[in-house]
């Protein structure tokens, strides 16, 4: 049932907006009828709330975690059900008649916000899931940011919105970690369990931090001292969104949530003690900053934020009165605050002036709102017979009752007397002192912007005078829910004298006179500016200050663009993570053994080390190209290396891949300048030799160790033998690259193929005029022009040649595809890249595309007939009486052939347009 | 054999980060083709230098019978073409690079980094 | 119900996008083509990833060994649940970035490549997610990596090439780490299959190659996945990227590495297990997280241009992912998965959004920009929804990553643990903090250069934005489906000997 109010609410509220731009300056009272008729339908919860029953209702939403859409409606959250409902049509109301002259569209978007916003508000204190409460209470913070920010054109109102987003949403961060700590600490997310089992919480090793993570959030929420400085700022929201949220009912959630925790508070050691300091200062802050403000409106957002801080001492009060007084002083401070927020918007409405200064004889124009404000203020200022003047009985009555000393009882009269004051001030002063000022008035009063302050003025007198239904079914069932134990609360007129009714006759004695004394306390404190320098605000610009100071520095260190630093770093970090590796494995390196030791083929090593040799030579030079031969000379030497070691087949490929990294480079190095003159510094130098250094010891290590263990073969037997046998080829490194890891070739050919699009969009004729110049001119191109032919053709057939023997014996499709292209190169080199393409007659794309698709399309066979891909399909055929067989592998060897030649080409012909240019 | 080649892998992938760490990018794409070509020799290794006979099968014998290891060969010619590959590429940018910074320094060429810096006044391609 | 053998699903979602990329080449010249042949791919590599996430999903792993030689001697392709997920992911991504490409990509960049460079990269996404052969993953990184830069330099821009310059050289030395680190594996194990070498580590004893090899391979992929501190070359280049490229590589690729980390060391080095050789793992990813987060989003705070901005972002979600896997508890691992998908839609929409913002307004600059609340208030909703996302506000996708990843943090019961909690909520509040500044100053402040109001945004790129995002906001609604799923992808992605001594 309550799930499905909520529903509603929901649904009507996100279907608003094309509705009310419908009902256009009507939209107030039309789209008035979604709260009020929620109000009508929580009010029908009554004779259960004070029958004490507790409605309850649950949906699924995240079993695996245990968090479910679980409500629970007891006497305390139809307390706040009611206002959020009932304050909540009004202010659509109010809303309506206020954005009268603005568009449809805004005063739609308006209204509609306001609605999500009531929609979120019931979530929150609906929901018994935690968690669900959390995206409630997210939901309120963000809607506020947008009403507050509702008028984006002002820098200032962003800047407002931006604070309380920041300020709230960070406090939210705190509330979630303290809830999953909850969560991690109890097994449960619901409220109703956790605040059964608080002295379990209290006793576990989180309990601070939930507690601290608890206060954050409240506190950021309902505006409590370091944190209140939002909610002044705030006031930049249009004034029906300050009635709504800023004084009535969002800032009141913070207070929701720890009067929910309050046991827990009370079971932790000094928890009531923070709850109370905190709650002091902020009601000295709120009450000292409103008699230094000016404004109508950051008035009033200064004395709520006192209330606030009040209503915060009463959960910090232990005893049962505090909690009466607590919903006493909720219900009341909510009717009189909103009132007067009304009462300034129609006054800033209708006049233009914010600043109370300037007001004065409003009464003459704006009667019923005076009429409002008067009997708002009286409430306010605690006067008999109103509700303002039980709950401070009640407070009273409270902090005598309680354990705590005289400190608190101090500030409350002092804070209650400032609130006296400014009661009379927000009133007396604009509407009826000052009738010799003379204010024009565009318009005067309007039905929808009476009906709101007038009618909650007159509950604040209505329900003091028959407070019975009120007792019975909300103050009395709320008390119970979060003192625990009912308590029999009477919201009435005491009798006879007593040391409470003593205590507001002081406080009322104080507050004439701050009233009286208004202007010059008023003058004295407002010239007193370097207070602002010291208030939580400027703090808080400080340390966005800091941030962005931090962050433009942390921005400068890691972005400072020189590439050389990013590797250095790059290189060092890895070093130290294998270093580390290595010492946290905790074993040393395993050496060979000595008859491994002894079998050092003097050849070979020694071949070795020309190679390092080359290395260190490449290293050295000065001057590039002799940097180029050095590494050439190593990739040479490797290839040596390859081929006494049992592996023709990487000599090859090696050797022709080296050759032309040699050609494309001099070729590359025609444009590029040679002269290799120094870009580091000597000590760059020296830390660049010593990195080096550190990683080839690193990897000399592992080689060493990895070289001394036992080697597994089982992979590798299991491929010579089967081989032949199975995939019918005897070259076994040309079986695994085509059949047994067939996968790895394709994706290294569609690596080359991507390498030469690329290559062609950077160096392609597109990118700029085609270059047709043979490069290679004078006595090599002399030599070339009668050589190449005697080059081409046999290059070319060996090429073929390479290819088809390849899977028996040395050869393959790389190795021949590259042979192809070296001879082609010959002819581009010497007659340039026109006549290479006649020769060619095919675009080298297409040659990589074809490839490609031959490649690919070659598993495809396999797959239909044995449903794995890359599975060759051999079929034998017989060719002058020998059966030769044939398969699938070879068309895939065709394509990596195809492959080849074509993206060598690219590489070629671009780089040669480049050197052309 | 097991430290010769481990001394020639490691020390030439160290040669390969010397270059590498310089400020001139055809320098500096000399020293990665070095990296590529050390790694093979490393990968090389994990065969163990167990046979110098290649795998391949002899005629008439169905199997192989003491040869080198055929799989890092086979995962070396992979890892040869895909270096290969990535060194073309390297030139070629370095070689648009020169056209259009007339430079090759790396110090001397920021657009990437100035492109809409926080720091540096605002700068458009 | 369509049955397809399980054998082809497994790699459909390679071969589709390669076979299109061949096409794509040999359609050179014909850009139309190409544009419908990229098109056609991309939907057909959804489709069939979702096949197969159905079929995982329902009927466990499916294995098939590319040439029907039995595993570890052949390459297997292995769709498990995680593998699936993730295809299925990416093939989201990919249908909103060719959707917005539509506008963005235009006949020259088409003709540089585009559609074939773009298909050759989805191959290797999903390539990497599903091969079960470790060298496999290294080929397909670097095919990741070529298509990566020539993507980058499609316009063949100064920023561009000096851009793809740095990326290139900063990740081959990557792929080098990645390399010696496989060769050291295989020298010790003899095997590349990660099935096989996962039963082959468990009770191995340590060694001065493992470690090397484990540590080596963690540098490579941490350089890929943009870690603190090589993470140089993410911020130097992806900003240079055509936008659709940007949001390509934001929401794919430095996830893949991440998920290469998450397969390797927890499945191969069983690193969260007793019985792993390889020690220290779990502090070294600890300080990596932590280190990238707090920089990466500091330097984000810091800028100015949107897609800078965005990049450093991007490192810092990644941090948050490898956050939960230095946990090494079930509950992170499972956390890890969860935020995974979440932050590869978001980044995604998050960049493509930052184009249709510079198409309005004329210019990456935040500080030019504004008013578009008023202008697009439609757009305005749907990029909010990414930035509240990444935020971590509820109920999009980004709080349950969120919550997921701190309380798995809290329930590790260790000071390391809370340690990082903290740090990821301060960290997220940084992120909010960047985050509204960016919206703020992009939606709702009123553009510093009067005149001209913002252009008008092309619908198709509201669209592609908005398919990611309302994906966020579904995932953050119903959360429970995809929780599970990453429950039990978690399950069967830790070997068995390991995951009874996990917490």
């Amino acid at each position: 049932m309550i799930s499905s109010l909520l529903a509603l609410s929901i649904a009507g509220s996100s279907l608003a907006y094309p509705v009310a731009r419908r009902l256009g300056r009507w939209a107030g009272w039309g789209m008035a009828l979604l709260p009020a008729a929620l109000f009508v339908a929580f009010l029908g919860y009554a004779p259960a709330s004070s029958a004490g029953i507790v409605a309850t209702d649950s949906l699924a939403w995240v079993p695996s975690i245990g968090i479910d859409f679980s409500f629970r409606l007891d006497g305390f959250s139809f307390l706040f059900c009611l206002l959020i409902t009932g304050i909540g049509t009004l202010v659509v109301i109010y809303s309506g008649a206020y954005f009268s002259d603005a568009t449809d569209r805004e005063r739609a978007r308006f209204i509609t916000l306001i609605l999500l916003f009531m929609t979120a508000m019931l979530g929150a204190v609906l929901a018994d899931n935690l968690i669900v409460l959390y995206l409630f209470w997210e939901a309120t913070s963000i809607l506020s940011f947008l009403l507050i920010g509702f008028d984006a054109a002002s820098a200032h109102a962003r800047r407002s919105a931006l604070m309380s987003l920041r300020v709230t949403v960070g406090g939210g961060l705190a509330l979630l970690a303290a809830i999953i700590l909850t969560g991690a600490t109890l097994g449960t997310f619901s409220l109703t369990e956790v605040s059964a089992r608080a002295p379990e919480l209290a006793a576990s090793a989180w309990a601070p931090a939930i507690a601290g993570g608890l206060m954050i959030g409240a506190f950021a929420k309902s505006a409590q001292f370091p944190l209140h400085f939002w909610l002044p700022n705030a006031m930049q929201a249009p004034t029906p969104a300050s009635a709504y949220l800023h004084s009535a009912t969002m800032v009141k959630l913070g207070i929701y949530l720890l009067a929910r925790f309050e046991p827990f508070f009370g079971y932790l050691p000094r928890g009531r003690e923070v709850l109370l300091a905190v709650a002091l200062v902020t009601m000295l802050v709120g009450a000292f900053q409103a008699l230094r403000a000016e404004n109508f409106k950051s008035v009033l957002a200064y004395s709520t934020v006192a209330s606030l801080g009040i209503l915060v001492m009463l959960v910090a009060l232990d005893g049962p009165m505090a909690t009466v007084a607590m919903m006493g002083f909720i219900v009341a401070h909510a009717l009189y605050k909103a009132t007067l927020f009304f009462v300034a918007g129609s006054v800033q409405h209708a006049t233009g002036l914010s600043k109370l200064r300037l007001m004065g004889g409003l009464g003459r124009y704006l009667p019923v709102t005076a009429v409002a404000a008067a009997l708002a203020s009286l409430s306010m200022a605690g006067l008999p017979p109103f509700l303002g003047f039980i709950s401070k009985e009640f407070l009273f009555e409270a902090q005598i009752q309680s354990t705590t000393d005289a400190i608190p009882m101090a500030v409350a009269v002092l804070v209650n007397a400032v609130i006296v004051g400014v009661a009379g001030v927000v009133t007396l002063r604009p509407f009826f002192l000052g009738r010799d000022r003379e204010i024009e008035v565009r318009h005067g009063e309007r039905l929808g912007l009476i009906v709101g302050p007038i009618i909650l003025a007159t509950l604040g007198l209505v329900i003091s005078l028959d407070p019975g239904w009120m007792n019975a079914s909300v103050f009395g069932p709320a008390v119970a829910a979060v003192y625990g134990t009912t308590v029999d609360v009477t919201a009435a007129m005491p009798h006879g004298l007593s040391p409470v009714l003593l205590l507001s006759g002081v406080v009322l004695g104080i507050g004439a006179l701050i009233f009286v004394f208004w202007r010059p306390i008023h003058r004295r404190l407002r010239v007193q500016l370097w207070l602002d320098s010291y208030d939580a605000e400027s703090a808080y610009e400080a340390l966005l200050r800091r941030i962005d100071d931090l962050s433009l520095k942390v921005a400068r260190t890691v972005q400072h663009g020189d590439l050389r630093g990013y590797l250095w770093t790059v290189m060092a970090a890895a070093v130290a993570l294998a270093g580390w590796g290595m010492i946290a494995s905790g074993v040393l390196p395993r050496i060979p053994t000595a008859e491994e030791m002894g079998v050092v083929r003097l050849g070979p090593a020694l071949m070795a080390l020309v190679g390092l040799a080359g290395g260190l030579a490449a290293a050295r030079a000065r001057g590039l190209i002799g940097a180029m031969l050095a590494v050439g000379l190593a990739g040479l030497i490797t290839a040596l290396m390859f081929m006494v070691n049992g592996a023709p087949d990487l000599a090859l490929t090696q050797f022709s891949v080296e050759s032309l990294t040699v050609v494309l480079l001099t070729v590359a190095l025609l444009t590029l300048p040679l002269a290799g003159h120094i870009t580091r510094s000597a000590g760059e130098r020296k830390r660049d030799m010593a990195l080096a250094a550190a990683m080839s010891a690193v990897l000399f290590v592992a080689l060493m160790d990895m070289g001394s263990s036992t080697p597994v073969t089982e992979v590798s037997a299991f491929y010579g033998e089967r081989s032949y046998i199975e995939a019918f080829g005897r070259n076994v490194v040309n079986v695994i690259l085509v059949d047994f890891r067939g996968l790895d070739t394709l994706g290294e050919i569609t690596v080359i193929a991507a390498s030469s699009v690329l290559v062609w969009s950077l160096l392609g004729p597109q990118s700029r005029a085609e270059g047709q110049t043979p490069i290679a001119s004078g006595r090599s191109a002399f030599i070339f022009r009668f050589t190449s032919p005697l080059f081409f053709w046999p290059l070319l057939v060996l090429s073929v040649i390479t290819l088809f023997r390849g899977h028996n014996a040395i050869g393959g499709g790389f190795v021949g595809g590259l042979t192809a292209a070296l001879a082609f190169a010959v002819v581009s080199l010497s007659h340039g890249i026109e006549q290479t393409r006649r020769r060619l007659r095919i675009h080298p794309a297409l040659l990589v595309g074809g490839g490609l698709t031959l490649s690919i399309a070659s598993g495809l066979p396999g797959m239909l007939v044995h449903g794995t891909y890359l599975t060759h399909v051999w079929f034998e055929t017989s060719v002058l009486g020998f059966t030769i067989k044939q398969g699938t592998a070879t068309l895939f060897d065709m394509g990596v052939y195809l492959v080849v030649l074509g993206a060598v080409l690219s590489y070629l012909f671009g780089f040669q347009r480049e050197a052309a240019r | 054999m097991t430290v010769v080649y481990a001394l020639l892998g490691a020390g030439l992938f160290g040669c390969g980060v010397f270059m590498l760490l310089s400020r001139n990018m055809v320098r500096m794409l000399l020293g990665l083709s070095l990296l590529t070509t050390s790694v093979n020799v490393m990968i090389f290794q994990t065969g163990r230098f167990r046979s110098q006979l290649p795998p391949i099968i002899p005629e008439g014998s169905e199997q192989l019978v003491n040869s080198a290891d055929p799989v890092p060969q086979a995962l070396i010619l992979t890892a040869i073409v895909i270096g290969f590959a990535l060194t073309v590429i390297l030139m070629a940018l370095a070689l648009r690079v020169h056209g259009s910074h007339e430079s090759v320094v790396t110090s001397e060429v920021r657009s990437a980094e100035s492109l809409g810096d926080p720091i540096l006044p605002e700068k458009t391609t | 119900m369509i049955t397809v053998p399980a054998g082809i699903l497994a790699v459909a979602p390679v071969l589709i996008p390669l076979g299109g990329a061949a096409l794509t080449v040999l359609a050179r010249r014909r850009q139309p083509l190409q544009r419908g042949i990229m098109e056609v791919a991309v939907v057909a590599q959804l489709v069939a990833s979702v096949l197969l996430l159905v079929t995982v999903a329902s009927g466990g792993v499916a294995v098939v060994t590319l040439g029907g030689w039995g595993s570890p001697f052949g390459i297997s392709f292995v769709a498990d649940r995680l593998g699936a997920l993730l295809c299925v992911t990416a093939s989201v991504i990919a249908v909103a970035v060719a959707l917005f490409a539509r506008a963005d990509i235009r006949r020259r960049r088409r003709k540089a490549g585009f559609d074939a460079l773009f298909l050759a990269m989805l191959a290797a996404v999903n390539g990497a997610f599903l091969t079960g052969d470790i060298f496999n993953l290294y080929v397909w990184f670097e095919l990741m990596l070529v298509c990566a830069v020539g993507l980058i330099t499609l316009d063949r821009r100064r920023a561009q090439l000096d851009g793809a310059f740095r990326y290139t050289s900063m990740s081959m030395m990557g792929a080098t780490f990645m390399l010696i680190g496989i060769g050291l594996l295989y020298g010790e194990a003899g095997t590349l299959d990660m099935a096989h070498l996962s039963q082959v580590m468990s009770g191995r004893p340590p060694s001065i190659a493992l470690s090397a090899s484990a540590f080596l391979l963690l540098s490579g992929f941490v350089l890929k996945a943009g870690l603190f501190p090589l993470f140089f070359w993410l911020p130097a280049s992806y900003h240079t990227a055509p936008i659709s490229v940007a949001a390509a590589l934001a929401g794919l690729l430095t996830k893949v590495a991440f998920y290469a980390c998450l397969r390797v060391f927890v499945l191969v080095f069983g690193v969260a297990g007793t019985m792993s050789p390889v020690n220290g793992m779990a502090p070294a990813l600890a300080i990596l997280a932590a280190g990238t987060m707090v920089v990466a989003v500091f330097a984000a705070i810091a800028q100015t241009d949107v897609r800078r901005l965005l990049a450093f972002h991007v490192m810092c979600q990644v941090a948050y992912l490898v956050l939960a896997l230095a946990l090494l508890s079930m509950l992170g691992i499972a956390a890890a998965v969860f935020y995974m998908v979440h932050t590869m839609l978001v980044q995604a929409g998050l960049f493509l959004g930052a184009g249709a913002i510079a198409r309005a307004n004329r210019g990456y600059d935040m500080r030019r920009a504004g008013g578009l609340m008023s202008d697009r208030p439609l757009f305005a909703g749907v990029f909010a929804l990414l930035a509240f996302s990444i935020s971590g506000i509820p109920p999009l996708s980004g709080f349950w990553s969120k919550f997921l990843v701190i309380d798995a943090a809290f329930r590790h019961g260790s000071t390391t643990g809370a340690v990082l909690a903290v740090i990821a909520i301060v960290v997220s509040f940084l992120t909010l903090y960047s985050m509204s500044k960016l919206w703020t100053q992009a939606f709702w402040k009123t553009p510093v250069r009067k005149g001209h109001a913002a252009k008008p945004i092309p619908a198709t790129m509201v669209w592609s934005v908005a398919i990611l995002a309302v994906s966020s906001l579904a995932i953050g609604l119903v959360p429970d489906a995809l929780l599970s799923y990453s429950r039990e992808a978690a399950v069967q992605l830790v070997p068995a000997a390991v995951a009874e001594s996990l917490p």
